[in-house]
């Protein structure tokens, strides 16, 4: 529900336009064993990821480009930079109470295939954080991430625009 | 070359085609599997009731799943040669345990390239609650008539 007065929005507002996190190179390069993983987990037969095909090398199912670089956040830390925005709002609003979070806009952009070897650098900006929204899951806002991943010469390889809820979930309010 | 994709790309595709539908059986093993493949630890994606505190039914399927099942509903139609170039989509009602997702789509435009053509596919993933994922997708399929394994 929109608020005429909600403070927890200004101060998110404060985030919009700014890094959401700061250049991070992938801990693994793309590789195989991650690419056969990723096959056998969803089924995915096609033969360009298991065999060397008229490319000479197999290639990494484009939608693993958010796996190179995605980060355990289980285990939070203590410190963060003032370009981490992306960590800086989940934790603004779990301590505010909407500690929950699910994805809800893709739109990628997948530059050139990736093959073994590529080492992925992950950076990311905040484009946009709605009013607080009544959702089906609970009361939530919107944020919309634009991320960018160049390859070990810096070009750019893919993008990827990212809207997730972080929100309050609907049972526990009472 | 032989070509081993299971694909029904055989000839110029026309606005209005469909891809071939899949039924996805959603299951906790495909819904851990996935998040831990794509190296997504996020609690709700692999413990149950780690996931019904944070206000799920049950572990629910992460994003790069989703978009990794519309990515292999393409490329098992339009072949192993073909190349997804962008893909956008919405999410909707969650994959929950013990559902199906049925993946359904039709070409909404085809332009000739130099080698092949591209296409755009308008997509829909349905399960029970209702739909799942809705979108598009551009992919380029080079050759379109298809070699035949010798």
């Amino acid at each position: 529900m929109m608020s005429d007065n909600d403070e927890l929005r200004e101060q998110l507002e404060s985030y919009i336009g700014r890094p959401g996190a700061p250049s991070r190179v992938a801990d693994d390069a793309v590789n195989a064993p991650m690419i056969r993983h990723w096959c056998q987990a969803l089924g995915d037969a096609n033969a360009a990821y298991s065999e060397a095909t008229r490319t000479g090398t197999i290639v990494a199912p484009p939608a693993m480009l958010q796996t190179w670089t995605h980060h355990d956040r289980r285990f939070e830390r203590s410190v963060l930079s003032n370009d981490e925005g992306e960590e800086l709002i989940a934790r603004m609003l779990a301590d505010a109470g909407f500690p929950s979070v699910v994805a809800t806009d893709y739109h990628a952009t997948y530059v050139r295939y990736l093959v073994p070897g590529d080492r992925l650098s992950y950076s990311s900006m905040i484009e946009g954080i709605s009013q607080r929204k009544q959702t089906a899951l609970g009361d939530g806002y919107f944020i919309t991430t634009k991320a960018t991943y160049v390859d070990q010469n810096d070009d750019v390889v893919g993008e990827l625009r990212l809207v997730t809820l972080r929100f309050r979930p609907a049972a526990s309010d009472s | 070359m032989t070509d081993t994709s299971p694909s029904n790309v055989i000839a110029p595709v026309r606005v209005g085609d469909e891809v071939t539908p899949q039924t996805i059986d959603v299951t906790t093993s495909l819904i851990v599997t996935g998040a831990i493949a794509s190296r997504d630890f996020y609690i709700g994606h692999h413990d149950a009731e780690a996931a019904r505190l944070a206000g799920s039914k049950d572990v629910f399927m992460n994003i790069m799943t989703s978009a990794g099942l519309v990515s292999r509903f393409i490329t098992d139609w339009a072949g192993c040669d073909s190349r997804l170039i962008s893909l956008q989509f919405r999410l909707g009602a969650p994959n929950y345990p013990g559902d199906q997702m049925i993946l359904s789509g039709s070409i909404s435009e085809v332009q000739q390239t130099g080698d092949g053509q591209q296409m755009s596919i308008d997509f829909t993933g349905r399960n029970s609650a209702g739909i799942h994922i809705k979108g598009a997708a551009v992919v380029s399929v080079p050759g379109l008539v298809r070699e035949t394994p010798s």
